[in-house]
């Protein structure tokens, strides 16, 4: 009877880790590392400040571009997210001549484009745009930045064909999906009864930009300036469905073999407690 | 003596079933170490000099540099690497000749040894969940080095410098694949869980390395 008892026992202990030791396999958790690592932000600039000649720009102290001139624009930079100190001085007076100090904040991963606008030293500021440069296949990403302070609002057509309409100061239209190609771009200002005209080739699964700058009345005088940048695509598919049977495979996947030891453990938890019963019995 | 008999019979129960799925197993385990001896063969790059691509060949002449060897030995992949663009959805493609034992270079950004992130991606497992070529990318760890051999033969050294895990429409795109700030070579693979309504899985592992 007693050797009955430790016997039952045991049983008992031993179906229970089992069984425990089983679901824990069974359910297969697996700790992930957390993504600790930061992404920087990505920021282009454009000189779109009639006020300011050929500048030098800093910052957080340190001189970022020399030289920059009217209607220059930079390719995407990666810089640490965060706050950042942005000064824009004439061109070889020295960060301490800045006509320009601004605070822009940019957000980790994203990319922007920032533009140095203004027609005095009391609006000169950065106008910043948030960019979505993910490509569209097989065709062209197009948006129009409009930075000329007295254009008003402009229409932008290509071909005939109205692309944007009656965009403000200071403002991007949306991204519009173009064919890649050859385009005339014409930009008409109502407000000056005056048309400037560009022509730009561009190509597939890239994001076009059109800046529209400068002064229809003053100088420098307006002018287009177009840029591309690289599309990006989206991530891949790299994962498989484990509970899927391989076309050459007989055997079934490794997951499956699971739900048996899951059954099992099930039954040994309730033997456990069926020998339980037994024994106060 | 009835509950001993009743306990013999489930632990019979129970042995046959975990018996049975040991007895899959170990057919899975032989051809598991069968798939990952297969990653580290050299095997030849198809659809690129050879055979059906004679007609691009003979059409353009192929540039130079072109990678088409991936070296990590501190997780032991050898791996053939095919060209890759994009999908029709606009994701990046996978490789499509030896998709398990393969990796993929996205054709449309840099080379490894230009200005911005080159990126090659990989599978992580295959249908039914054996181990693909990118199985322990997970395992890379800061510090470690990649090669990459060129079609001239040439080989260049990259360095992990970070590693991060994202959820498939958080992934920062523009890191990834448009950072113009260095010579990067990302690469890129499924992480996390299968998400059966998705046919996905929850993240995506990226090892960035800048070049040596």
């Amino acid at each position: 009877m007693e050797l009955n008892h430790s016997l039952a026992l045991t049983m008992r202990r031993l179906s229970l880790v089992l069984g425990v030791l089983a679901l824990i396999a069974f359910f297969g958790t697996q700790a992930k590392p957390a993504s600790a690592a930061t992404s920087p932000s990505f920021v282009r600039i454009i000189h779109a400040s009639p006020f300011v000649g050929t500048a030098d720009v800093f910052v957080d102290g340190s001189k970022l571009l020399s030289s920059f001139a009217f209607g220059a624009v930079t390719d995407y930079a990666a810089i640490p997210p965060g706050p950042h100190k942005v000064q824009i001085a004439l061109v070889g007076k020295g960060i301490g001549a800045s006509a320009l100090t601004e605070t822009l904040t940019v957000n980790p991963g994203s990319a922007y484009t920032v533009a140095a606008i203004g027609t005095q030293a009391s609006n000169l500021s950065l106008q910043v745009f948030a960019d979505n440069n993910v490509l569209a296949p097989g065709t062209t990403k197009f948006r129009v930045y409009q930075l000329s302070p007295d254009a008003g609002s402009v229409t932008v057509a290509a071909g005939g064909q109205t692309l944007v309409n009656a965009i403000s100061y200071q403002n991007a239209s949306n991204y519009l999906i173009i064919p890649a190609g050859g385009y005339t771009f014409d930009v008409n200002s109502p407000t000056n009864n005056a048309t400037l005209s560009t022509s730009a080739t561009h190509d597939t699964n890239k994001v076009a930009s059109l800046f529209v700058v400068g002064m229809f009345n003053g100088t420098p005088k307006s002018a287009l300036v177009t840029a591309q940048a690289e599309g990006l695509p989206g991530v891949p598919n790299t994962g498989s469905d484990p509970y899927a049977l391989s076309r050459t495979d007989t055997v079934q996947s490794l997951t499956p073999w699971l739900w048996p030891l899951g059954i099992a453990s099930l039954l040994l938890i309730g033997s456990g407690f069926f020998i339980r019963k037994v024994i106060v019995k | 003596m009835h509950v001993i008999r009743v306990i013999l019979r489930l632990v019979a129960l129970v042995m046959i079933l975990v018996l049975g799925a040991c007895g899959n197993s170990a057919s899975k385990t032989a051809e598991l170490a069968t798939a990952r001896a297969n990653s580290g063969i050299s095997t030849p790059t198809r659809g690129f000099l050879a055979g059906g691509d004679a007609r691009k060949t003979a059409e353009k002449p192929v540039p130079l540099l072109i990678p088409v060897r991936l070296v990590i030995s501190a997780i032991e992949i050898n791996a053939s690497i095919e060209s890759v663009g994009i999908r029709p959805d606009g994701d990046l493609a996978t490789p499509a000749h030896n998709p398990w034992e393969d990796v993929g270079w996205y054709d449309l950004g840099p080379l490894p040894s230009e200005r911005g992130s080159s990126v090659i991606d990989g599978h992580l497992d295959r249908p039914g969940g054996y181990p693909a070529v990118f199985w322990r990318l997970r395992d890379m760890q800061v510090g470690d080095d990649v090669q990459v051999t060129s079609n001239a033969g040439k080989t260049l050294h990259f360095r992990v410098t970070r590693i991060a895990y994202y959820p498939p429409d958080q992934a920062p795109l523009q890191d990834i694949f448009g950072n113009l700030g260095g010579r990067y070579l990302n690469l890129i693979t499924c992480a996390g869980d299968w998400i059966p309504s998705q046919h996905q899985t929850t993240l995506r592992l990226v090892v960035y390395t800048s070049l040596d």
